[in-house]
């Protein structure tokens, strides 16, 4: 409190600043009924608009006049007794008597409303003037310069050579810097020693990881599906497409919009699209039985409160359920926000590796030649015969095939087109329990089997030639009922039999739980074949009903219709259709026909069965690459209406709602498309008031520990007034100045003397100012999950800086990810220095996540984070103490020290790569006569010794881990200075 | 048990307390860090209350409300005959569809104790402790799968993020012990649909977050030193950790402080924790009464566990017992559960009795949803004889605490798909199990993301028919 008296001292005492000091009160106390929610609004007054304030509510008398507190029922009912008190008691919302007469002086002084300071855009300030301008290295200084001053307040001196050097290597790169390194900068004579070490750490990949995760945690970033199953899934494509995008310091304008857009940027390179993985971070529920469309529902909320959170700092969630209490985001905006997003289909992106298209066209010359090449290989040199055999078995018994040609096509959600010769194709959503009807013209008179084709395609989950895309197998289907009238007679069928899977039979029982389909073989054509009781009658018209069922989506996505009525009782296998087609035609085979018939007999007839394995392993021998999930917009003729959802409730879907921002936003630009890519550039027009500060907020919060706006994830009505506001618009004028670059607004920063000020605590700032709201000391704050125990690693010279890849399986007891977890996940833990890798890289297992990473605050991935909490627990201290990871950590730390030639120069070089420093005598003494009593124990104890140094080991060296494991646990070790 | 949920005195000493102060500070552009203070300080409840621990006995995967504790005969008269599609509606299920037919109760029911509770024969144990307990036949919930139902039940709030149960109310009330984790979760049987964000401080301060125990290595993650570390290696480790940092000027940083504080008590937690496990010190006729051999992970040992656990001041113990989602043969399912966990629940609760810790002890025990009247029979899954998900109702008992006992709140239709009496909704069971404890459900509040959040959103009514 006492800081919060301070702020207010600062301001005039006769008129209150409507910004800083009024409205956080009337937010707070009064907006919840008398705010931009109708449906919340009590006595139809409205206090967060001025004009409306005075027009007053249901009594019809304005709540303020101006000049007149007295006449105000704002200030009266402040001090009124029982039910006419405000806020009412029942609210639980108590106004101190401070804040009433800010109240009464605010409305005494003419009640000045202004527009809520992050609704307008930053204009670059002017540099306030300091008196001590000689402590300013850099605009920045000014502004918080300005702020002390008045308060009375001196800058700390600057931080030591160390400390820079260690504040900056983690901040620049999340690693701390080697002896070799430290010294090098404490040697550093050159009046731009600092400059060149900032640039240094810039550009090393090291900046990467470190930046990109803290965007990350926004992305709610996991290498698993979350809910029940939390399956893996592949989208480290994208984060190392972000880890990519900071060390190339691709302006931010560009990071948003490719990851919000990138597949509808005009030629978008496939870089672009993985970018868009950004919004396919969402969980992805493959519970037995879920409603598949309401956890895309909850998905696609999920973006619109990520996408609010991460670029504008808006509460975007709170306007799901009803219009937002504070902001003005009303209940319709928000589904304007998610129709931006929802017009999406979400497929994955092969990324084939380096060189697979050489690959794959050297596969396919081959597979040419050898095909060529198989007739030479039939046994005894007698394909021709064996071939003119075969035909005229074939022949014999095929039958004249017709396609059914639909004309009319609907179902109770899929879309369904006809895509020629009786080709149809299902897109859009699909559900748990999809109809088809599909209808045409004509008749098929004397016809006595109907077959449903099951086709593949790649267009479809796992190249189909099911639907499903979740939960069961990809691709998979389920034909649970089939129904075929004439003229709407109903035709019954009697028999069926099937190429594969369960048989076509269970289609013909009542039971819709069963039917036919073909799991394991996506990407495969089959068919069922329905026999009639007694031939098709002649009528003029025909319908065909398919239901699909199970309890996940199991619908074609590709099929055709044939009827057919065969000679013979014993029906062909099912081959190509030209193939079929040349079989059943009366005229002897030539030309194109017979080549395929060739073709054909040659790709499936027993004998060439050997000769052909060459073949499928030609074709295997193309390199696959990982497949990485991302955004395809829906067509323009198919896209998906997105409606209001009463109270936010999937259950509840109300009038169909289009693309648009809120009023109190800038505009779209007149004649601009309202999609996604659109409102992805708006975010960074030049008109946008929030996207640059929220930005540069959060920079600043890495950077000091807290941002100039203490609340990053809300700048809206209830959010935190900015500190320094000045300092925050000069920061976001600057950073779109510079062309959006992280990299340039963050040298600015880190060589403003601000920064490089000490952090340590003083006894006149703890008084005044002990939250450091004014920044007269740098920041001091505990190291992330991920600098922790990469800096534990990089001390112990044990860290693997290797890049990229797949998800790694550092040492971790094996349970964490088994025991008590309904989808267990084995903890294979990796080999080699996969073992040692960057944290950013451990596998992200949501419903079980890596334990270290969990004890200390990192993020599931379960939710967007925009900042972390810090705890201090006794678990922590445990895992620092007792991990077998710290452990390896301090042995390894350990054996350098060994390799000293005497203590004391081990206990420097340790104490060197853990805490950057040098030790101090006295450290020099604790530590010596700490390592001198272990090694007495250890010697008397060889068990002991040996079971700490973890194997062949003197006592010395045991002894040197235990001080080492000592120093990695520091409280100096684990927080940045 | 009647009085008013708080008084006004009672409020001001809570805002003394620090718990509200998170939030309100922001207005004036501070952030929470400096009002932080000790997080897990003991703090005055709003209210008076009867309970200041609570075992939450989670039956995770859902027991059969219709085998256990609500007798339906009539379903027996129609089994095999589906439902009317009036009493089914537009509910969504799982698994089955919603013709299917009916199945009637597995077990033969009995009327028990004074107060005459049904209780299946499957479970004979409880049976014997009726008059203790308190029936809600009435709950309902919004979610018919099982993660988001659990994430329902434990954080109000059907996906992931929010801050657990335990959280909330060790946020509320602190912590009596240092020598032990507050908030303490283990888990018995298959695996938890929901997974750790059912324990998870979501957007509290991560001290108030769940401790996982274990039932292979360390029961505390870590708790053991590493090979040839002994105690008073590990008292000389700290020793010169505590040297080497306080001569610092960071010293005087409020955090470094409390990491040293956090390291004591991390060692005083390897000293203690230990005792916690060992059983050895309970007699032969405790085991026997819960059926618990003391070297085998089990809920027995998990229920023996917790009596321990809040015996030392713990405040909150949840008990994952995963397994009850009976897809398939529901009768055999039922009958390995009760195995696994009647005599164990029965003996808990008696167990605190016997102690005098049952007032001030609150035991509730229940799933996530109920299961159907009708059957699940799938032969493309291999299933028969099972039952589907049931969100419109099931049965939770309460004990202790504060609990009006050998009472059975709420009633059924006689299919027992919809309650006819008064309903309790999750977030009413957490309102009332929040009032227990002498927390307001409308104003234990956390400021994130831009609103005042609660375990029970903007739900939640007090169950007062179960006050004592």
């Amino acid at each position: 409190m006492l800081a919060s008296l301070f702020l207010v001292m600062l301001q005039s005492p006769s008129a209150p600043d409507f910004a800083r000091e009024v409205r956080p009160i009337l937010a707070r106390a009064c907006f919840k009924c008398h705010g931009p929610d109708e449906g919340a609004r009590k006595g139809k007054l409205r206090l967060d608009e001025s004009a409306l304030a005075r027009l007053g509510g249901r009594s019809g008398n304005p709540a303020i006049v101006p000049g007149k507190p007295g006449n105000s029922p704002l200030v009266a009912r402040l001090d009124a007794k029982g039910a006419q008190r405000m806020p009412p008691r029942s609210s639980g919302l108590e106004l101190s008597a401070k804040e009433k007469a800010i109240l009464r002086d605010w409305v005494a002084s003419g009640a000045e409303y202004q527009r809520h300071w992050a609704f307008v855009a930053p204009v670059k300030p002017a540099l306030p003037p300091v008196r001590q301008a000689d402590w300013c290295r850099n605009p920045i200084d000014r502004f918080v310069l300005a702020r002390l001053e008045a308060a009375g307040l001196k800058p700390s001196r600057e931080a030591d050579r160390y400390t820079l050097i260690r504040r900056l290597s983690f901040d620049l790169t999340g690693l701390p810097p080697t002896p070799g390194e430290s010294d090098a900068f404490v040697a550093d004579e050159r009046p731009d020693a600092f400059a060149r070490l900032v640039d240094r750490l810039l550009a090393h990949p090291g900046y990467g990881e470190r930046w990109a995760r803290k965007w990350l945690d926004l992305a709610r970033y996991a290498d698993t599906n979350g809910y029940e199953k939390d399956r893996p899934r592949t989208i480290w494509p994208w984060r190392d497409w972000v880890i990519g995008a900071y060390r190339g310091d691709l302006p931010y304008d560009q990071f948003g919009i490719q990851q919000l857009a990138g597949d509808m940027l005009p030629g978008a390179t496939r870089e672009q699209v993985v970018a868009t993985g950004f919004h396919r971070n969402t969980m992805l529920n493959e519970e037995g039985g879920i409603d598949p469309l309401e956890f895309r529902y909850h998905a696609v909320a999920d973006r619109v409160n990520t996408t609010g959170t991460a670029f504008l700092g808006l509460t975007l969630g709170c306007a799901q359920c009803h219009t937002h209490k504070y902001d003005p985001v009303s209940h319709v905006d928000y589904f304007r926000f998610m129709a931006f997003l929802d017009n999406a289909e979400e497929p994955e992106l092969e990324l084939p590796p380096e060189g697979a298209a050489d690959k794959a066209a050297e596969a396919r010359r081959k597979v040419a030649e050898l095909e060529k090449a198989l007739p030479g290989r039939f046994p005894n040199n007698s394909f021709d015969a064996a071939f003119q055999a075969w035909l005229q078995r074939e022949r014999a018994r095929a039958a004249a095939r017709v396609p059914l040609v639909p004309t009319k096509l609907s179902s109770n959600l899929p879309r369904l087109r006809h895509e020629g010769d009786g080709v149809v194709f299902a897109d859009g959503d699909a559900t748990k329990n999809d109809i088809y009807n599909l209808e045409g013209g004509g008749s098929f008179p004397g016809m006595t089997e109907l077959r449903v084709e099951a086709l593949p395609d790649d267009r479809l989950p796992a190249g189909g030639p099911g639907l499903s895309y979740y939960e069961g197998p990809k691709g998979d289907f389920l034909l649970t009922r089939i129904s075929l009238e004439i003229d709407g007679k109903p035709v019954t069928f009697t028999r069926a039999t099937q190429t594969a899977g369960s048989s076509a039979m269970l289609v013909l029982d009542d039971n819709l739980q069963t039917g036919w389909g073909v799991p394991g073989q996506p990407g495969r054509r089959n068919a069922a074949t329905f026999f009639t009781d007694k031939p098709m009658p002649a009528g003029t018209t025909w319908k065909v009903v398919l239901e699909f069922g199970r309890h996940y989506v199991a619908s074609l996505g590709k099929l055709r219709l044939t009827v057919a009525s065969p000679a013979h009782k014993d029906a062909p296998p099912l081959m190509p259709a030209e193939v079929e087609n040349a079989l059943a035609s009366k005229d002897a085979p030539a030309g194109k026909a017979l080549d395929a018939l060739r073709a054909h007999f040659a790709a499936s007839c027993p004998e060439l069965a050997n000769a052909r394995r060459e073949i499928d392993a030609a074709r295997a021998s193309v390199p696959k690459g990982p497949f990485t999930l991302v955004m395809r917009e829906r067509p323009a003729d198919n896209p998906r209406p997105t409606m209001r959802r009463h109270r936010g409730e999937y259950l509840e879907p109300r009038e169909v709602v289009s693309a648009g921002v809120p009023g109190f936003l800038p505009a779209l630009p007149a004649g601009a498309a309202t999609n996604r890519l659109e409102f992805a550039r708006w975010l960074f027009s030049a008109e946008n008031p929030l996207t640059a500060r929220v930005a540069v907020n959060r920079m600043w919060a890495a950077l000091f520990g807290k941002g100039i706006v203490s609340t990053p994830a809300d700048f809206g009505l209830q959010g935190a007034f900015p500190s320094h506001p000045e300092l925050l618009d000069w920061l976001a004028a600057t950073f779109r100045e510079r062309g959006w670059s992280q990299k340039e607004l963050l040298r600015e920063i880190v060589t403003s003397a601000t920064y490089r000020q000490a952090s340590d605590p003083r006894a006149d700032l703890s008084a005044k100012d002990p939250s450091n709201i004014l920044l007269g000391r740098a920041g001091r704050f505990r190291l992330d999950a991920e600098m922790l125990r990469d800096g534990a690693l990089k001390a112990a010279g044990l860290l693997s800086e290797k890049s990229g890849g797949p998800g790694v399986f550092p040492p971790q007891p094996a349970n964490i990810t088994t025991e008590g977890t309904y989808g267990p996940l084995a903890w294979k833990v990796s080999e080699g220095e996969d073992r040692y890798r960057r944290t950013i890289y451990t596998f992200t297992k949501r419903t079980a996540p890596f334990a270290f990473q969990a004890t200390f605050d990192a993020p599931s991935g379960e939710a967007c984070v925009a900042r972390r909490e810090s705890s201090n627990t006794a678990l922590q201290s445990l895992t620092l103490l007792n991990d077998a990871m710290y452990l390896d950590a301090a042995r390894a730390l350990g054996r350098l020290g060994a390799r000293q030639a005497d203590d004391s120069a081990a206990i420097t070089l340790m104490f060197r790569r853990v805490l950057t420093r040098p030790p101090t005598p006295a450290d020099s003494a604790l530590c010596l006569s700490f390592l001198q009593a272990e090694q007495k124990r250890l010697v008397a104890s060889p068990a002991d010794s040996k079971a700490l140094a973890g194997g062949e080991s003197d006592a010395r060296s045991a002894a040197l881990a235990s001080l080492a494991r000592v120093l990695l646990n520091l409280d100096e070790a684990v927080t940045r200075p | 048990m009647n009085q008013p949920v708080s008084s006004h005195s009672g409020r001001r000493a809570f805002l003394r307390q620090g718990v509200f102060s998170l939030a309100p500070l922001a207005l004036a552009g501070l952030d929470s860090s400096a009002a932080r203070g000790a997080p897990l300080a003991p703090k005055s409840p709003m209210g008076s209350s009867r309970a200041k621990a609570v075992i939450h006995l989670f039956m995770s995967g859902a027991p059969s409300q219709l085998d256990l504790f609500d007798p339906k005969p009539e379903l027996t008269r129609l089994e095999g005959k589906p439902l009317p599609p009036s009493v089914i509606g537009n509910q969504r299920y799982a698994f089955i569809r919603p013709e299917a037919g009916v199945l009637g109760p597995r077990f033969k029911f009995r009327r028990h104790g004074s107060s005459g509770a049904d209780i299946s024969e499957v479970f004979p144990y409880l049976g014997r402790i009726a008059d203790r307990l308190c029936f809600i036949r009435s709950m309902k919930t919004e979610q018919f799968n099982h993660a988001p139902a659990q994430m329902l039940l434990q954080t109000g709030f059907s996906q992931p993020g929010r801050p657990s149960f335990g959280s909330w109310v060790v946020y509320g009330l602190g912590a009596e012990t240092s020598e032990l984790p507050a908030y303490m979760v283990l888990s018995t049987g298959a695996g938890i649909s929901g997974g750790a964000a059912l324990w998870s401080a979501g957007f509290l301060p991560g001290e108030y977050g769940g401790t996982r125990l274990r039932n292979q290595g360390d029961p505390i993650l870590h708790l053991s030193n590493p090979p040839g570390i002994t105690r008073e290696a590990q008292r000389a480790a700290l020793d010169l950790a505590a040297g080497l940092t306080k001569p610092r000027p960071a010293a005087a940083d409020p955090e470094t402080s409390t990491r040293l504080a956090a390291a004591e008590m991390a060692f005083r937690l390897q000293a203690s924790a230990p005792g916690l496990f060992d059983l050895s010190g309970e007699s032969r006729a405790t085991l026997e009464r819960y059926g618990c051999d003391p070297a085998k992970p089990s809920f027995a040992r998990a229920c023996l566990l917790a009596r321990r656990m809040v015996e030392r001041g713990v405040r909150f113990v949840t008990i994952f017992h995963e397994g009850w989602d009976a897809h398939s043969d529901v009768a055999g399912n039922l009958r390995r559960n009760a195995q696994a966990t009647d005599q164990a629940s029965a003996a808990l609760v008696e167990d605190l009795a016997g102690r005098g810790m049952l007032d001030e002890t609150l035991v509730a025990w229940g799933g996530e949803f109920g299961r159907t009247p009708m059957v699940e029979t799938n032969p493309t899954l291999g299933r028969s004889l099972g039952r589907d998900h049931h969100p419109q109702a099931f049965t939770m008992w309460l004990a202790g605490g504060g609990v009006r006992p050998g009472i059975t709140i709420g009633r059924t239709d006689e299919l027992g798909f919809h309650v006819v009496e008064r309903p309790v909704e999750v977030y009413d069971l957490q309102a009332t199990m929040l009032h227990l404890l002498g927390l307001d459900h409308t104003r234990l509040t956390f400021h994130h993301a831009g609103r005042d959040f609660r375990l029970t959103d903007i739900h939640g009514q007090v169950v007062r028919e179960a006050l004592a």
